[in-house]
């Protein structure tokens, strides 16, 4: 027993693990890991939903089939996307320049303001109030943006926790207005006064998709062009990879970041301004909860690229309909989907460790 | 009279989360790692420091005791992803908020809403009796008087032990530290579960010790407050103290206001933490041009393999 552990002992002391970095790292490999790391977290997330009683054969069921073999279920999915498209853009817009955007949900709320002061006060002609809506919800998101932005830029204060704070004092902010002025005086709940015809987005024809897929898309358009086809997408790709090398060549960084960021806002707004005209017909303080958290995860997992946040936003969004499904199928809290979201992008960003680096069986001394 | 005697009593009572939970993240951050995640973390310790108070039959040290070892293991996990896995930080700890969010919500449901009787003030004659101060200075809760011992043993350690210089070190220059033959990555391990004991104690105590009850999503962006209160202290550990008093004391004036009956707007109210933390976060960065107190490292990997 005593000489088995010597020669164990031994065989530990004289081999370690060596990690190596990978000097090639091949789409397949890449991919092939990435998609480990999602069925690993899947695993976990499944594993705890049958800990609290879920059938394994209902999650097929609820996730698989009807989420995507369905027309309804895919058009469901779609219209999850919408917000979802918005966010990870935004998010993906501020992570460019290493701006962390917290704020996401703030920006959100101060959107559906925004759209609602327009839809409250009755401002401007029934064919220009959708386009007004827009135009407000994102230039509110961005005024809340600002404040970040330029603490950022000026006195080097984290934006992180700035933003993060933002939203707090816009939540309680529009608990004030729902429970006070803005309570909807036909049936006295803490929500806004429902929406006009007028002034909810209205749908295209294919199942409940609405006209919120459009604003999507052009956003989309816009980010793409921005990050990839103008002068503005070259110079904040420097200023994100190289803050201090992008100073040191005359790039203007307080600008690029600030500008940044208030795009982040806008698009935040504008997908506060979806989910009250197209989803709730109302401000809600329910409507921004986990977008925040939503937009960056897609920001992350899709490389803050414009054009896989299509992709990952479409998937989220899936996971949204499933969630909700089960929520309300096994009556388990809200915070599930954020669970799952959280457990699938650890298991990723952890999983980057195999694409990049290899570990070794180093042998050394004499054998 | 009465509102400033009760004002002072539960002033600690408020401070001792922040104050508990900032102390972890000092660890944390003097060797470098931001760990985003403290506010989920604090909602682990809470639910499973109420588990376990209340599966032990109503067993206050046990409670404690299992609030912090949950914290510990989330906060060594933290330190496995962005050491060993060398993930990133951010985003490694704002996930941890949801994950907390999430686990909490998910597994707390059974003990959610449950009243406790939770950890009782102490009661020394005379002393206690004092008019104003006597309950703010010798009425509070055992865990209140541990958290000083704990501020004590922990600037004891950054400041005052070879070891803490050491941790110093691997937050202030990784590379160096290496070059002297310091384990940077032990080093952080060790901050990152030692930071997150802290946290879990202080998550602990928001359901023991404060609110008496686990409510889901207590922690109420307390977690986010700690990390400004480490700015605002200079990531030293005497003045977070200070720091947590002065919004212990806001938090603690909230509901004694609203008892008041004064017309002011509750959610205006509510809001004053997190406008308060705000003006501290500015105040902190006008006065510290630029944040030379901050960790050299903090927030950035430190791979030896990578280095060229």
């Amino acid at each position: 027993m005593n000489g088995l552990r010597a020669i164990s002992l031994e065989f530990i002391r004289r081999r370690r693990l060596a990690i190596e970095v990978r000097q090639h790292i091949g789409l397949a490999r890449h991919l092939a890991v990435i998609l480990a790391a999602l069925c690993f977290g899947l695993g976990i997330s499944i594993a705890i939903l049958v800990g609290r009683g879920v059938d394994i054969d209902s999650i097929y069921e609820e996730f698989v089939v009807f989420t995507f073999f369905n027309a309804a279920g895919i058009s469901a999915v779609v219209v999850e996307s919408i917000p979802l498209v918005l966010v990870g853009l935004g998010a993906a817009m501020a992570f460019r320049v290493n701006f962390w955007n917290i704020g996401i949900e703030g920006q959100m709320f101060m959107g559906a303001i925004g759209a609602s002061i327009i839809a409250l006060f009755n401002i401007g002609p029934d064919f220009l109030r959708l386009p007004l809506m827009l135009l407000f919800s994102v230039l509110f998101g961005m005024l809340w943006a600002l404040g970040p932005a330029i603490l950022k830029v000026r006195l080097n204060v984290n934006e992180i926790i700035s933003t993060l704070l933002l939203n707090y004092i816009a939540y309680y902010f529009v608990l004030n207005q729902l429970f006070g002025p803005w309570k909807d005086p036909r049936d006295k709940f803490p929500h806004g006064e429902q929406y006009e015809l007028s002034e909810r987005l209205p749908e295209i024809g294919w199942e409940q998709v609405h006209y919120g897929i459009v604003v999507a898309a052009i956003a989309v358009v816009l980010v793409w062009w921005a990050v990839d086809r103008s002068r503005f997408g070259i110079t904040s790709r420097f200023v994100g990879v190289n803050p201090r090398m992008a100073l040191a060549v005359g790039l203007p960084v307080s600008v690029i970041t600030a500008g940044s960021a208030l795009a982040s806002g806008g698009l935040a707004g504008s997908a506060g301004f979806v989910i009250a005209a197209a989803t709730e017909y109302r401000l809600t303080f329910t409507m921004a909860a986990g977008y925040g958290f939503s937009g960056i995860v897609i920001a992350f997992l899709a490389g803050n690229r414009p054009i896989p946040t299509l992709i990952v936003a479409f998937l989220m969004g899936s996971l949204y309909v499933a969630g909700e499904s089960m929520k309300i199928f096994y009556s388990l809290p809200d915070a599930l989907v954020g669970l799952i979201q959280a457990i699938i992008v650890l298991s990723v960003i952890a999983s980057e460790f195999f694409v990049r680096y290899r570990l070794r069986l180093a042998h050394f001394g004499s054998a | 009279m009465d509102l400033l005697t009760n004002w002072l009593a539960f002033t600690p009572v408020f401070a001792v989360p922040l104050v508990a939970a900032a102390l972890g993240l000092i660890i944390n951050e003097r060797a470098g790692l931001l760990n985003l995640g403290a506010e989920g973390i604090m909602l682990c310790g809470a639910l499973v420091g109420v588990i376990a108070y209340i599966e032990f039959g109503d067993n206050v040290a046990l409670g404690f005791i299992f609030g912090t070892i949950a914290g510990l293991l989330l906060g060594f996990l933290f330190g496995f992803l962005v050491v060993v896995m060398r993930t990133n930080q951010v985003v490694t700890g704002i996930s941890f908020v949801i994950l907390g969010a999430g686990l909490t919500g998910l597994l707390g449901i059974p003990w959610v809403n449950i009243a406790i009787t939770g950890i009782n003030p102490i009661h020394i004659p005379f002393l206690t009796d004092i008019p104003v101060i006597g309950r703010f200075l010798f009425g509070q809760d055992l865990v209140v008087y541990a958290t000083l011992i704990l501020v004590v043993l922990s600037w004891r350690f950054l400041f005052r032990t070879r070891m803490g210089l050491k941790l110093r070190a691997v937050g202030e220059n990784p590379q160096a530290a290496d070059a002297d033959g310091i384990n940077v990555e032990a080093y952080r391990l060790f901050a990152a579960t030692v930071g997150g004991a802290f946290i879990g104690l202080a998550g602990a105590y928001l359901s023991l010790g404060m609110a008496k009850i686990f409510v889901l999503d207590m922690s109420q962006g307390r977690g986010w407050i700690a990390i400004a209160l480490v700015i605002f202290a200079r990531w030293r550990p005497w003045r977070a103290v200070f720091g947590g008093i002065l919004f212990g004391g806001i938090e603690a004036l909230i509901p004694r206001l609203k008892a008041t009956g004064m017309p002011i707007p509750q959610y205006y109210l509510e809001m004053t933490p997190y406008l308060a933390t705000l003006a501290v976060l500015i105040y902190a960065a006008i006065r510290m041009q630029g944040g030379q107190d901050a960790p050299k490292a903090l927030g950035t990997p430190y791979v030896r393999q990578d280095r060229t």
